[in-house]
């Protein structure tokens, strides 16, 4: 066990110490993060107030307020969902979490725990599920209002959910903008990509809240969620049509015309052939993009809907605990540090994998 | 003759379909057993959510004195937090019954068909805070100042008023976040910090050094923040007489505390508060015509508390906002503030 860390390590500083000049970043590198992780172990030990410590304590400490998350964390993940059912929010969270991992390992797996048709029809019944555990009304469970879906469910919805639809509208797109069958479909499709990817989404979001129940038919609502994930999944699809458009351009254009004159059709050589190669292609930028569509998420605080980063303010809103804001946002940055830092993983991996 | 008598027939007919028409938003209440009212998500000390996500503050009391007047329950009122212009949205399409959330009662928003405002809960109106070092004593020496104030607010519209009736010049720091707006006024980035005169009571607190700042005499603006219900002749009168009855309740000294004991001892009660408790009182009078629990007015007091109790409660002394009631303009008439307590009889 020892001799394989030193048999890792040894090469590691070797590497690291390999010219005077590296020699001296590396040891620039040590001592900055000394000092930070330094400064992280007194605000976060040293000066904190334990977690069994009166929350008055904090008054007087100036280092991290521990009672603070014990008190709140509950509510910074699930907001104002009615307490007594929190098990719901809970459950949303865990299925779109192992779903979303489940999914990413899939990608970076050789052999892969569900087949891709298996895994596309489990991505519909999760989703199907989220909104029946969320909402209720159905199968006896208590009905909740959407204005209640707050935190950390809310913010899985918004980015798990939207990717998963986004990412066939957006491949059924780039398909349509790169055939020369249909010209009137390709503009099309060049037309909306152009212009999804032109538009802040902020104005999407906006026009998604308020333009969108104008266009539906009279009588028909649809809750601000609803139509915040309607309008996420339409920006989101734009870009991962370009991602998915880049992998299909990449491609020789003797797979196609191999296909063709083994005589394929259309749908048989991109199923078979162009697609799997194209995606395989693109994945590392559609990670990218899946990560950036992931944080952006945050934004639709603006449209009134509460996740986690709003919650966590309102957690500090409590007059009793006015002076906690660091805490709370220490949170909700932890939940995004380890999340983004587990999608790049698997971006690097699947780079990896596309090398060599 | 004839003329005259058709007409008072035809006039006491329409008076008496009236009610049944103007109580289809309270008839809805009723038959949901359910009160929903809007707040603001993120407003502390008036609304916002404690650890178990229920929403605590002044504003929020008032949802749930709607809740025990109506259906007998303050727990009944179903209290959401949406933003302003949603909330005002929601409340047009029928998808909320009221709101309270500090809203300024103006005229051009009480003549939109949609709403209707009922009761000010709170009297504020727009103030200025000035570091003491500033040696500043009215706002009318303010001169080449710079103004801290939230864009795209009506604070900047009063300041324009103001300051320009007066030929007075002034430059405007203009920050939308708020801790990001106090940070600057603290550090001495702008001289004059402007916001409604409980907002600065509280903003004061933040700073480092509360006694280091002072807010000016003038108040340039009446802000009566005002609770609002859908349009319904019955559901307002049960909300406004509902507040009536906390103000009376102060009047008389009645609190939740002592009120069980006042309501087991009524013969010797003043005939004021008699009439707010017994059985054949004024308030069960009220209740047999609007449809109310016959002690609606008990169930209030002893659920949610008399105004003053709900002001102390999330705003006063001890709580961190620290605001003397008896300063502000929400103190009683016979104390000097606005609060004027209507006869219950």
């Amino acid at each position: 066990m020892t001799g394989g860390a030193m048999n890792r390590l040894v090469p590691f500083f070797r590497e690291a110490f390999a010219t005077p000049l590296a020699g001296v970043l590396s040891l620039l590198a040590c001592a900055l993060t000394g000092v930070l992780a330094m400064g992280a172990f007194k605000w976060l030990v040293l000066t904190a107030v334990w977690p069994w410590q009166a929350a008055g304590a904090c008054k007087d400490l100036a280092g991290f307020c521990w009672p603070f998350l014990i008190e709140k964390t509950r509510f910074i993940l699930f907001g104002t969902y009615p307490y007594a059912l929190h098990y719901r929010p809970a459950l949303v969270c865990l299925i779109l979490c192992v779903f979303a991992v489940v999914t990413c390992r899939h990608l970076v797996a050789a052999a892969p725990l569900l087949s891709a048709r298996q895994l596309a029809a489990s991505w519909i019944a999760v989703i199907v599920a989220s909104f029946v555990l969320m909402g209720g009304g159905i199968f006896g469970l208590e009905p909740v209002d959407p204005v209640r879906w707050n935190g950390l469910p809310i913010l899985l919805i918004l980015s798990i959910v939207a990717v998963a639809l986004a990412f066939p509208l957006g491949v059924f797109l780039s398909l349509a903008r790169v055939q020369s069958s249909y010209p009137l479909l390709a503009r099309f499709a060049a037309a909306y990509v152009e212009i999804a990817r032109g538009v802040p989404m902020l104005t999407v979001l906006f026009v998604g809240i308020f333009v969108l129940p104008l266009m539906l038919p009279e009588g028909v609502g649809i809750s601000p969620v609803l139509a915040t994930l309607v309008a996420l999944v339409f920006f989101h699809a734009a870009y991962f049509a370009e991602d998915v458009r880049g992998g299909l351009l990449g491609l020789p254009k003797g797979q196609d015309e191999a296909a063709k004159s083994l005589g394929m059709t259309y749908w048989q050589s991109t199923r078979l052939v162009v697609l799997p190669q194209a995606l395989r292609r693109s994945l590392p930028s559609l990670v990218n993009s899946i990560i950036g569509a992931y944080k952006d998420t945050s934004l639709v605080v603006v449209v009134g809907i509460h996740d986690l980063t709003a919650t966590a303010r309102m957690s500090f809103g409590d007059p009793a605990w006015r002076d906690n804001a660091v805490e709370a946002y220490a949170l909700v940055a932890i939940w995004f540090f380890v999340s983004c830092a587990f999608l790049s993983g698997i971006g690097r991996t699947l780079h990896r994998n596309t090398v060599s | 003759m004839k003329n005259l008598l058709i007409s008072t027939a035809f006039l006491v007919g329409a008076f008496a379909a009236a009610p049944a028409l103007a109580g289809d938003v309270l008839d809805d209440i009723l038959s949901k057993d359910q009160l929903i009212c809007l707040v603001n998500p993120n407003s502390p000390g008036f609304s916002v959510p404690d650890s178990e996500g229920i929403y605590q503050g002044f504003n929020t009391d008032f949802c749930r004195m709607a809740a025990a007047a109506i259906l007998g329950d303050a727990g009944k009122a179903d209290i959401r937090g949406i933003g302003f212009s949603d909330s005002m949205k929601t409340l047009v399409a029928d998808g909320a019954h009221m709101a309270s959330r500090s809203i300024t009662a103006t005229g051009t928003r009480d003549a939109d068909p949609g709403l209707a405002f009922v009761a000010t809960t709170f009297y504020d109106g727009q103030g200025f805070m000035v570091p003491k070092s500033l040696g500043v004593t009215s706002a009318a020496d303010l001169n080449g100042a710079t103004v801290c104030a939230e864009d795209g607010s009506t604070t900047l519209l009063n300041i324009a008023d103001w300051f320009g009736d007066r030929g007075i010049e002034y430059r405007v720091e203009n920050i939308a976040d708020k801790t990001a707006r106090l940070e600057a006024f603290f550090s001495g980035k702008c001289d004059v910090y402007a916001s409604d005169v409980t907002a600065l009571l509280s903003d004061r607190l933040l700073s480092e050094k509360p006694e280091a700042y002072t807010i000016l005499p003038e108040v340039i603006s009446a802000e009566p923040l005002t609770l609002v219900t859908q349009p319904d002749q019955a559901l307002e009168a049960a909300v406004f007489w509902a507040f009536q009855v906390m103000i009376n309740a102060d009047q008389f000294g009645v609190t939740s505390k002592n009120v069980d004991s006042i309501v087991a001892d009524l013969e010797n009660q003043p005939k004021a508060v008699r009439r707010l408790f017994a059985e054949d009182s004024a308030t069960a009078e009220m209740a047999d015509k609007l449809g109310l629990p016959k002690d609606w007015a008990y169930r209030v007091i002893a659920q949610v508390g008399s105004y003053s109790e709900v002001f102390e409660r999330h705003l006063g002394k001890e709580t961190p906002f620290g605001i003397e009631l008896k300063e502000t303009a929400n103190a009683l008439t016979r104390d000097g503030g606005q609060m004027y307590a209507y006869p219950i009889r």
